[in-house]
């Protein structure tokens, strides 16, 4: 056990692509936490999906050993989310700590995520440490960056730390000031034990495995203990910290950071921001603050493409969950699309996280319906929670319907405040206010319907803003807002799967364009085929796919028939892959291309250029 | 039952943008080496097929008339003496109209060639420049005329319909053109895109527009309607006779799945329901049968779900049909409510709009056929 003295817990807040991963490797080197020869990029990121994202999507703690004026330190970094989906996550891995380092790209300068990951440290009461990051690149502006960090922090500019992570210029004199600035933990060993979960895995062979930040009291290994919120009994089989690689210790004390193998079989049970205490009458009375049941954004229908693979995917879902204590799915039936789940995600990153695993971990192919928000219905003293368009009661059935708001942050070059003004505007916006972090750059607060952000928003906000604009966002509230469900109908029978609850003004314009893509997604049939979007009865927008006429192979003879079965047994497999919707063939693809809102809006959102 | 022999010669004087076939332009100095090997592979099969009466033989190609009329000639008598071949056998030869004059088309006659095909494909000059054929329309006339006075009285013209820029005028024209010179027997083939072939990648690329399928379907439409009424009955999807004895025998034994072999490169048999085929590549195929090996380059047995469906596609392009019986009910009768199957006596037979939609047809009727 360290002296809560020498202890110094610590995260790297940043914009995506400002360095964060880059300067925990030079941090990393700096305390000799990892041979060099086991040295790789973005050593903290385990997944190999998170690799290759650049993202980090699992809070990951290191502890590292740093002398300092002959004194050796134990630092403790704890790795953050750096996506809007995970800001709960965020904000439970910033209450592990007692300082932050606020890493700003001195080229690209601050951001939208600096901006909401700033607010969280500062609300959380951490110390926080400006620095300049990639400051060796010939475009950094050190100087304009430094006044706007300065600003934003309260800090003299001079006094911004200017670093290069990559070269590890500054790295050192950072250190330096996170031991300088970063408050000992407080804490008594003599407390009952109150620790704090910040992440939660499953371990296919040691059960659930917590991340925790030890607040008052000592854990020790094999001890009774017990979850607060989840009011679980466990056993603490075993105690380490990452240094960098596991490593068990008899116990975690006071202001430390470390993981605890419980043999559970349940990630549900370890919930982030969960209090681990000891079980029994040593228990603490009062759980730490700021527990929040991980409470799902954005949901989708996932389906597999080959009907038989349900129980599959039902499999796969209950071991990714093993693992994602935000997923939630629960099963339902499509007429369309035969059985499948409605899935809970975070946001549209997480679930492109999943369906990405689903199908590369798992093998699986699905189709997925287009991502909606959870609707409210108000029908007198009732609320009536939708989470699937075709399950909106029908018109005049209710009083009116709530939709989530959120309030977001953008930040942009000033040349654009017009064109992005103009888009939330476009998307049912409330402008709260505009800010000018400089002449040139201006921060910009609306409140705009979550439906609205999950369509293709941050796409859009992208190609009006020449890429530089960012964006955060996090719920505020639920809004009465004037939503009805458009349906798809194919030869005049709906197509559950196709049907959408939009605003009363786009809910035109969403029909003609579901309408025209399936015209041109969906091959010709033996008759005329009728596509229709339709409000309750009344049809706002018709295409016709006219009746095929030629489907033959016109020559048949040299005596090369194999070839021709061949061709026609390509044909029956294709047929075969396609969905009958009442009387139509519908292909796999029309469902996937139909569905996609635009190319992977979620990912572009998380996701480094 | 009787058998087909088919002889495959692989060479063109030039290569036709569309055509997928097994066809070379350039290889003319392998062509008398080239009929020795079809003669010494007619040898290797012979004692195999000694029991087999041969009730037709067809030169493909390729452009067997690129052959020269001796060699032509003495091909055929090898057969007959390799072969036990009918003595009224149709024997049809391949003729493309630039590679036959007045004395070459008597020669065949001569040697025993009774029935002549030759590719026209069009009357339309900018059809055939779109096919990119290099004779023209007065070519084919010219070809036509020489036939008859040479004493033909079995001639099939080939047409392709669809190329870029034809019409349903221009094609109207190539029917009553080819009405008009009277041949026994008629193909008319939608033109299809092969992915594989120089017009296949200008299409592919975006150069040329695919054919429309509307457009031949109408095409197809209006073949039916001329030819009808000229007197032609349609008997296969593509194919039309003048009367029933000028259909051609030798495909519809592929048709009615019975046995036949195939000599030459990349050509195919089939025997107890085997398929085999030749090696491809003309200097392959010599090299094998110069070495005395029978030059077989694959082969497949049939599975009874492969049977079934080869069954269903071929019975319902030659417009025999399937039986009622074979079909479920509510199949049967979507298809005769859209006007795509017919009933005939105990049959279901494609309408002439059901022919055209072929391959759903198929599909659907061997997929629902009863046990």
């Amino acid at each position: 056990m360290t002296e809560t003295s020498r202890i110094r817990n610590f995260c790297i807040v940043a914009h995506i692509d400002h360095g964060k991963s880059t300067l925990a490797d030079r941090i990393l080197e700096l305390t000799h936490a990892v041979a060099e020869r086991e040295m790789r990029d973005q050593y903290l990121d385990k997944m190999d999906l998170e690799r290759e994202r650049g993202i980090t999507i699992k809070a990951q703690a290191v502890r590292l050993t740093h002398q300092l004026d002959g004194t050796p330190y134990v630092l403790n970094l704890i790795d953050t989310p750096g996506h809007v989906d995970f800001t709960y996550e965020v904000s439970r891995s910033l209450a592990a700590c007692e300082g932050a380092i606020l890493l700003v790209d001195a080229a690209q300068g601050i951001e939208a995520q600096t901006l909401a990951n700033f607010h969280l440290a500062r609300d959380a009461g951490l110390a926080i440490i400006p620095a300049l990051n990639k400051i060796d690149l010939p475009q950094a502006d050190p100087e304009e960056t430094a006044r706007e960090v300065g600003e934003l922090v309260g800090w003299d500019p001079q006094d911004v730390l200017r670093i290069s992570a990559k070269t590890g210029q500054g790295v050192p004199e950072l250190l330096r000031k996170v031991v300088e600035l970063v408050p000992a933990p407080q804490g008594r060993r003599e407390d009952p034990l109150r620790a704090l979960v910040f992440d939660s895995t499953f371990d296919p062979y040691r059960g659930v495995v917590a991340y925790l930040r030890v607040k008052d009291g000592v854990l020790p290994s094999r001890s009774k203990i017990y979850f607060m919120a989840a009011k679980a009994d466990s056993e603490a089989e075993d105690c380490g910290v990452f240094a960098p690689e596991a490593t068990p210790v008899p116990e975690l004390g006071p202001g430390e950071v470390g993981y605890l193998v419980t043999g559970m079989k349940d990630v549900h049970l370890a919930k982030v921001g969960d209090t681990v205490t000891t079980a029994g009458k040593h228990r603490a009375r009062e759980p730490l603050p700021g527990y929040r049941e991980p409470k799902p954004m954005v949901w989708s229908g996932l389906y597999p493409a080959e009907g038989g693979d349900y129980t599959e995917l039902r499999d796969a879902l209950d071991r990714l969950k093993l693992n994602d204590a935000a997923l939630q799915y629960e099963p339902e039936v499509s007429k369309a699309l035969g059985f499948g789940f409605r899935c809970g995600f975070l946001g549209l990153l997480h679930m492109d996280i999943v369906k990405e695993r689903l199908e590369r971990e798992f093998g699986l192919e699905l189709i997925a319906t287009a991502p909606n928000v959870e609707f409210h219905v108000i029908r007198g003293d009732e609320v009536i929670v939708v989470h699937n368009p075709s399950e909106m009661p029908p018109p005049g059935t209710y009083d009116h319907m709530e939709e989530p708001v959120v309030l977001a942050t953008i930040v942009t070059p000033s040349t654009y405040l017009g064109a992005v003004l103009e888009l939330c505007q476009s998307r049912r916006g409330e402008l709260v206010d505009i800010k000018y972090l400089s002449p040139e750059r201006a921060e910009i607060h609306y409140r705009l319907p979550l439906a609205e952000i999950i369509f293709d928003f941050f796409d859009q906000l992208k190609s009006k803003t020449r890429g530089y604009a960012s964006l955060d966002y996090e719920p505020v509230s639920y809004q009465r807002a004037d939503l009805v469900r458009v349906d798809i109908l194919l030869h005049g029978e709906p197509v559950d799967a196709f049907s959408a609850v939009v605003h009363r003004d786009k809910a035109a314009p969403y029909g003609r364009q579901m309408v025209e893509r399936l015209r041109e997604l969906i091959p010709r049939q033996l008759f005329d085929v009728a596509i229709q979007a339709a409000i309750g009865s009344r049809i706002v927008a018709r295409e016709t796919i006219k009746a095929k006429r030629k489907d033959v192979l016109a020559k048949c003879y040299g005596g090369d028939i194999t070839r021709k079965r061949k061709l026609l047994e390509q044909q029956k497999k294709g047929k075969a892959r396609m969905r009958r919707v009442g009387r139509v063939d519908v292909p796999q693809e029309a469902f996937i291309a139909a569905l996609r809102i635009d190319q992977k809006a979620g990912q572009k959102a998380g996701q480094k250029p | 039952m009787s058998a087909g022999l088919y002889v495959h010669v692989p060479f063109c004087l030039t290569r036709c943008g569309y055509c997928d076939f097994n066809a070379y332009a350039g290889l003319g100095h392998l062509a008398s080496r080239y009929v020795g090997a079809l003669e010494a592979e007619a040898g290797l099969w012979a004692e195999d097929w000694g029991g087999e009466r041969f009730g037709s033989i067809f030169l493909g190609g390729g452009t067997p008339t690129t052959l020269d009329q001796g060699d032509l000639a003495r091909l055929l008598a090898r057969l007959r003496e390799r072969f036990d071949v009918d003595p009224g056998a149709e024997v049809t030869i391949e003729a493309n109209p630039d590679t036959v004059d007045a004395a070459k088309l008597a020669a065949l006659l001569e040697a025993g060639y009774t029935r002549l095909s030759m590719g026209a494909q069009s009357f339309d000059q900018r059809v055939l420049d779109a096919l990119e054929r290099v004779h023209g329309p007065a070519a084919v006339r010219r070809a036509f005329a020489a036939a008859r006075a040479a004493g033909h009285t079995n001639v099939n013209l080939d047409l392709i319909y669809g190329a870029n820029g034809e019409t349903l005028t221009s094609w109207r024209r190539t029917l009553e053109g080819t009405i008009a010179l009277g041949p026994e027997h008629v193909s008319a083939y939608a033109l299809t895109i092969e992915p594989a072939t120089p017009l296949g990648r200008k299409v592919g690329a975006g150069l040329v527009p695919a054919p429309d399928p509307d457009l031949q379907a109408d095409m197809f439409g209006l073949a039916c309607e001329l030819l009808g009424d000229a007197g032609y009955g349609h008997y296969e999807v593509s194919n039309w006779a003048l009367e029933p004895r000028f259909e051609c025998r030798h495909n519809l034994g592929y048709w009615r799945k019975k046995l036949y072999l195939g000599l030459g490169a990349g050509a195919h048999s089939y025997r107890d329901g085997r398929r085999w085929w030749n090696v491809r590549p003309p200097g392959e195929y010599l090299d094998a049968v110069e070495q005395g090996l029978r030059p077989v380059g694959g082969e497949e047995r049939l599975t009874p779900q492969e049977e079934q469906l080869e069954e269903v596609f071929l019975k319902l392009r030659i417009l025999e049909g399937v039986p009622v019986t074979s079909v479920a009910d509510e199949v049967a009768s979507g298809f005769m409510e859209q006007g795509l199957l017919r009933r005939v006596d105990g049959n279901l037979v494609p309408t002439e709009r059901g022919m055209f939609l072929l391959n759903e047809l198929v599909l659907e009727l061997a997929s629902y056929r009863r046990a």
